[in-house]
């Protein structure tokens, strides 16, 4: 059983199903079109369910990477497909793989045919497309973070861009005229930039292959991309960067995951992409594919360029602030639900990226379960507006007021989905949001002070979000709203289950994670500072379960 | 009146030299097979259209050319199965043509590249049916009319056909074949000539946009003659300083390791033949793969040629010329390589650059490709300028990928018609995707390879050029080469969100379903372009183990 | 330079023989002028008259001309080969074959397609 290969098949599944899923016969009748959407509905679930053998298999404390898989692939340049997971990876594809069902039931109609001036319905492959993309990018999402070659990485990182281009430009919620126009600007954007991105992390990767080469540490004179093998050497000494070449490759790799995470102020492109795309993709967007950005930043910048990653540390800190107060500012400005929603993920990222180059095993560890945990609240927050947002058709605040009376259960959901947003405690983000900063602090108080303000902002702009849409005066437009029927709540169920469970008792996911962060720090040399008062990730999550137990 | 001694010696030595055999030449036709069956299928073909009655040429032709070349393609595995690509290879044919690991990969790619250009020739449903009923290709009906005329009306009413672009076109196969494998400089004009002669004339063979078409054809001869004769000129002034007009011979004099005599040290002196040689040679050879500044040509013929014949060019005459310049900067002035790199450099940065850049204003499907090979001209130019192994076998590797791309992306312009013809103005392919998914689908995944995205093959050979430029040194270039790679992949994004985010025009065109000919080509193209993509190893090995030249 | 003295005194003794012709015939052949004397080549076909800008000249001329060139260069080619057939032998006699065929293929095709008729 040792030798099943259990990480290809939690990819090619959703991959298989992508392709089963397109090639379906089209659609001819609601009926139908239920049944096609269906198989990949199934096939997300039973991803989900291989990620959870993959979490349980995976024993904390036990090799780094587990169930590797290596294979030869293009050995002319020494490629390999190598697979392999640490703890930082088991989480995350666990949060894609739950995350993915949940998008698709939440987007079960968004994809679906418009009724043409005749009131009959165009056939063709549209709808199945839809979710098609979506496995796909699933797919994608899981290899990139299972691969331990640099090169394999960089293959999905890169590919994945285009499935979610077309779920971006090809399926937003507005169909005619300037806004579809609006929505082709938005995949552009996204895509250009992110192209851009992985066009020069190329360059950086081909450099490092021909170092590799040059210093003789892959086979046959060939250079090699195995992260392990470049890792082990760097540590030996075998492998030596000259200090331009690993500040420029380190650059070349940052620039990419920037882009994708993204920092500011490489940011632009993910208000257009979110604010176009349908509630569902943004999801995708913000709490799957940007994922992949600021967990490569931990596995291969840090891994790769150490001494690199610590002359930047501090500059990308500063960047990653100023990300997190200038996300927040302009989220308490924004009139558009979704692009609150989106300046509110830039601030949220810069909390990760903070926790990243904090250099601390607190700071790790809380970035790790922040990745998780603001996929959840986002996920849950972005879902229910969209739920609203479907009740009216627009997406401005203002065209919302008074929703908690006519849908209390929706208006409640959402209440939970925004106060996970701003880090309640007893909620999980609270616990990363608190590690993060914990671990900023102990080496750069300055810069972890001046993040609390994102605290602060955060409740403002949720808070008065909620104030706008759901409390006051009904508005007549909004008084036949339906509160959430069975399909929603299905939905928002488990996220919120996930938001309560884990702010109680995050242990499960940081048992799994801290070993991994403990790796990596090791291997850029850091130590924490010792402070006065020593905090272990133990303990806060101790400390914080009887606290939300009360 | 006495006769000088000098010129005495005139008629001694004429009257000895009766005396004197001639060594008899010795012609290894084994070795030669590649371009002998192609020839021959060639001249197989005058001769049916010579004989056969008109209603049989169409199906001769197809199954004349196919055999030729698929009987070169079993010569060229054979000859590398025999080990002509390794340790037996040499030079036959008196050191005029080279037997070696290159000939053979690039030989092999061409004719794969011509057996899936002549199912595009080949191709009879796209064009109404004339009114006798006898389906139509995509050429002329008799190219001698004038166009416009009550001649040419007659000719296409008959349903009349130029056939003989089979044979030529088997022509400008043999050319190419035999031009990267030339082991000297004239064996390798003679090559130049006889591949670019039949090009002129497929290109003024258009059916519809007659006018365009011979002006295509014109722009491409004059432009072409001048090529030629700087690449002549040059050899002229090469052999002025060497003695020799072998590769091997060049290489000697060159680097200084060939027996001196009197005559050499007096042209050897002259560093500035050599120089003026060479840059007049490259001229030659950069014209024909359509780098800058020497591309002017490329969008007016490709746009005015037909489209399969567009196709056929973009890709044959491509792999062909970049094996010449391979063969000749690598093979025959190593010695000079701090002379020529530098000028090389500037050129595939331009190429790259003003390729990119110049083809984001294009409105005209066939001109944005033709400047997209102009920038895929300078990537393949980083890998050549890398000046080792690994640069050899990535240039063998990407044009292998890049032709059969270009291929299928043309095939798939054939198909997208309105009353007029083909309909290549962009904005008519607007919303191509709501309305024939599959023909849009197949059309993004070309640009995607052309934009270099994981998983299809443009991405493969992309790496592979540019880790061989990045390991001799040549970053700047890689950088220049990475940034118009973006600028590139912005033009290509704007190709597919035309096709399947913008609304379809009412009076948009249809798309023509294909025969088996062209719809085996497209799917040759999409199998070799995710194939090379998805597992390149076989084929990236097999470039490393074709990369060493002889001579 | 004393190489090239006979190559110089063969072209003066050409030069010598052209002008000498012409400038013979200018001061002894008889002087009758006629209508036909002023007519072009003096050939008594009457060119066709010209357009304004030039004009169309019948393909069939180039076509001409271009076959005279094809058959023209291969009788090049055999007379070398005539000269050394000795030396050269089989290996010569079956180059040669090759060669013609080959020619003959051009030829047969012009003969079929009607290149050869005026008309």
């Amino acid at each position: 059983m040792s030798s099943f290969p259990l990480l290809t098949v939690a990819a090619a599944l959703p991959a298989v199903g992508a392709v089963l899923t397109a090639a379906l016969p089209a659609a001819t009748s609601a009926k139908r079109r239920d049944i096609n959407k269906t198989l990949p509905l199934g096939i997300s679930v039973l991803t989900l369910v291989l990620a959870a053998v993959v979490a349980i298999r995976f024993k904390p404390g036990g090799a780094r990477y587990q169930m590797t898989e290596h294979h030869s692939w293009i050995s002319d340049f020494g490629i390999g497909y190598s697979l392999g997971v640490d703890g930082i990876a088991v989480v995350l594809i666990l949060l894609t793989a739950v995350l993915v069902p949940v998008v698709m039931l939440a987007s079960w109609h968004d994809a679906d045919p418009v009724a043409n001036d005749a009131g009959t319905f165009e056939r063709n492959r549209r709808t199945q497309g839809f979710f098609a993309l979506i496995l796909a990018v699933e797919a994608m999402v899981v290899l990139s973070f299972e691969a331990t070659d640099v090169f394999l990485f960089y293959v999905f990182f890169e590919a994945m861009l285009i499935p979610m281009y077309f779920l971006i430009g090809g399926f937003g919620d507005r169909t005619v005229g300037e806004d579809a126009r609006q929505r082709s600007y938005a995949a552009v954007k996204f895509l250009l930039y992110n192209l851009l991105g992985g066009l020069i992390m190329l360059a950086a990767v081909i450099g490092l292959y021909v170092i590799t080469a040059k210093q003789g540490i892959g086979t046959d004179g060939h250079g090699t991309f195995d992260l392990s093998t470049i890792t082990q050497a760097l540590a030996s000494g075998k492998l030596h960067f000259s200090p331009v070449a690993e500040k420029a490759l380190f650059l070349g790799f940052m620039f990419a995951f920037a882009v994708k995470a993204p920092l500011w102020p490489l940011h632009t492109w993910l208000p257009n992409a979110m604010g176009e795309a349908t509630p569902g993709v943004a999801v995708l967007i913000t709490a799957v594919v940007d994922k992949v950005g600021t967990y490569a930043m931990l596995r291969f910048c840090l891994q790769l360029f150490p001494d690199a990653s610590k002359t930047f540390g501090p500059a990308i800190l500063v960047l990653s602030l100023i990300g997190i107060i200038y996300g927040a500012l302009l989220a308490v400005g924004q009139k558009d639900i979704k692009r609150l929603i989106a300046y509110a993920s830039i601030s949220h990222f810069g909390f990760i990226i903070m926790g990243i180059f904090a250099m601390t095993s607190q700071g790790q560890a809380g970035a790790t379960l922040y990745m998780v945990n603001h996929g959840i609240s986002t996920a849950a927050l972005l879902l229910v507006a969209g739920f609203l947002m479907s009740r009216r058709g627009s997406r401005l605040i203002a065209d919302y007021g008074g929703v908690q009376k006519v849908a209390p259960v929706l208006a409640g959901t959402f209440m939970i989905g925004g106060l996970a947003t701003l880090s309640l405690p007893g909620l999980a983000p609270f616990v990363s949001e608190f590690l993060v900063l914990v671990g900023t602090f102990t080496r750069y108080p300055a810069i972890g002070i001046v993040a609390t303000i994102g605290i602060v902002l955060a409740a403002l702009y949720v808070l008065v979000l909620y104030q706008r849409t759901m409390t006051g005066p009904v508005k007549p437009e909004v008084s036949g709203f339906r509160d959430l029927h069975a399909r929603e709540l299905v939905v928002v169920t488990p996220l919120i289950a996930l938001l309560l469970f884990l702010g109680v008792y995050p242990k499960p996911v940081s048992d799994i994670v801290n070993p991994a962060v403990r790796d990596t720090m090791s291997d850029v040399h850091r130590t924490d500072p010792a402070p006065a008062h020593p905090i272990t990730a133990a303990q806060v999550a101790a400390t914080n379960s009887q606290g939300g137990g009360q | 009146m006495s006769v000088p001694d000098t010129v005495h010696s005139l008629w001694t030595v004429a009257a000895s030299s009766t005396t004197q055999t001639i060594p008899t030449p010795h012609i290894e036709y084994g070795q030669l097979s590649p371009m002998l069956a192609v020839f021959g299928a060639a001249a197989l073909g005058i001769l049916a259209e010579a004989f056969l009655p008109r209603r049989n040429r169409y199906w001769a032709q197809i199954g004349i050319a196919m055999a030729g070349l698929v009987g070169a393609f079993v010569a060229v595995v054979v000859l590398a199965a025999q080990g002509y690509a390794g340790t037996k290879a040499h030079l036959a044919a008196m050191g005029a043509v080279a037997v070696d690991g290159p000939s053979l990969f690039l030989q092999g790619t061409i004719v794969l590249i011509a057996v899936v250009s002549v199912l595009g020739f080949a191709e009879r449903h796209l064009e109404p049916r004339s009114s006798t009923g006898a389906p139509v290709d995509a050429f002329a009906p008799q190219a001698a009319t004038v166009p416009g005329s009550d001649a040419e009306k007659s000719a296409a009413r008959s349903g009349f056909a130029t056939t003989e672009v089979f044979p030529l076109t088997m022509f400008a196969v043999g050319g190419m074949l035999l031009f990267p494998a030339a082991s000297d400089l004239l064996t390798m004009f003679v090559a130049l000539e006889v591949f670019s002669l039949p090009l002129y004339l497929l290109c003024a063979l258009a059916r519809r946009r007659r006018l365009l078409s011979q002006e295509a054809a014109v722009k491409y001869f004059l432009l072409g003659a001048f090529s030629s004769a700087f690449f002549l000129f040059g050899l002229a002034l090469i052999y002025g300083y060497a003695g020799t007009v072998s590769i091997g011979g060049i290489a000697d004099v060159v680097s200084g390791t060939a027996t001196p005599t009197p005559a050499l040290a007096n042209t050897t002196a002259n560093d500035a033949l050599l120089l003026i040689g060479l840059a007049m040679l490259g001229v030659g050879l950069l014209f024909k793969v359509g780098a800058v500044p020497f591309h002017a040509w490329t969008p007016d013929v490709y746009q005015g040629a037909p489209t399969p014949v567009t196709g056929f060019m973009a890709s044959a005459t491509k792999v062909a010329a970049f094996g010449a310049t391979l063969r000749l900067l690598y093979a025959a002035f190593p010695g000079v390589t701090w002379d020529w790199r530098p000028v090389l450099w500037g050129v595939a940065i331009l190429t790259m650059v003003v390729g990119a850049i110049i083809a984001v204003t294009q409105t005209d499907v066939k001109r944005l490709l033709a400047y997209s090979s102009i920038a895929h001209a300078g990537f393949i130019l980083t890998g050549v300028i890398a000046m080792n192994k690994a640069g050899v076998s990535a240039v063998l590797f990407y044009l292998g990928a890049y032709s059969f791309v270009t291929l299928g992306a043309f095939a798939v312009v054939t198909l997208v018609r309105d009353a007029g013809g083909e309909a290549t103005h962009l904005s008519r392919w607007a919303g191509l995707g709501r309305r024939s998914p599959l023909v849009a689908a197949t059309f993004a995944l070309f640009l995607l390879a052309f934009a270099g995205i994981p998983l299809t093959s443009g991405f493969a050979g992309k790496f592979a050029v540019f880790q061989a430029a990045a390991s001799s040194g040549a970053t700047p270039l890689v950088i220049v080469g990475v940034l118009s790679s973006a600028v590139a992949a912005f033009f290509y994004i704007r190709v597919i969100v035309l096709m399947f985010f913008s609304d379809p025009r009412p009076d948009g065109p249809t798309v023509a379903v294909p025969s088996a000919f062209t719809a085996t080509a497209i799917a040759l193209g999409v199998l070799v372009t995710l194939g090379l993509g998805i597992l390149p190893q076989y084929f990236l090995h097999l470039a490393d183990q074709a990369s060493v030249f002889v001579r | 330079m004393n190489a090239y003295a006979p190559i110089l005194v063969l072209g003066a003794l050409a030069a010598a023989f052209a002008i000498g012709s012409v400038a013979m015939a200018a001061l002894t052949g008889p002087k009758r002028y006629n209508r036909a004397k002023l007519d072009a080549y003096e050939c008594g076909i009457e060119p066709t008259p010209q357009p304004v800008g030039g004009g169309r000249f019948p393909i069939k001329y180039y076509l001409t001309a271009m076959l005279f060139i094809v058959f023209d260069i291969e009788i090049v080619f055999l007379y070398p080969w005539a000269v050394s057939f000795d030396s050269l032998g089989i290996f010569g006699l079956v180059e040669m074959v090759l060669f013609i065929a080959t020619v003959f293929v051009a030829y047969a095709y012009v003969w079929r397609r009607g290149g050869l008729e005026w008309d």
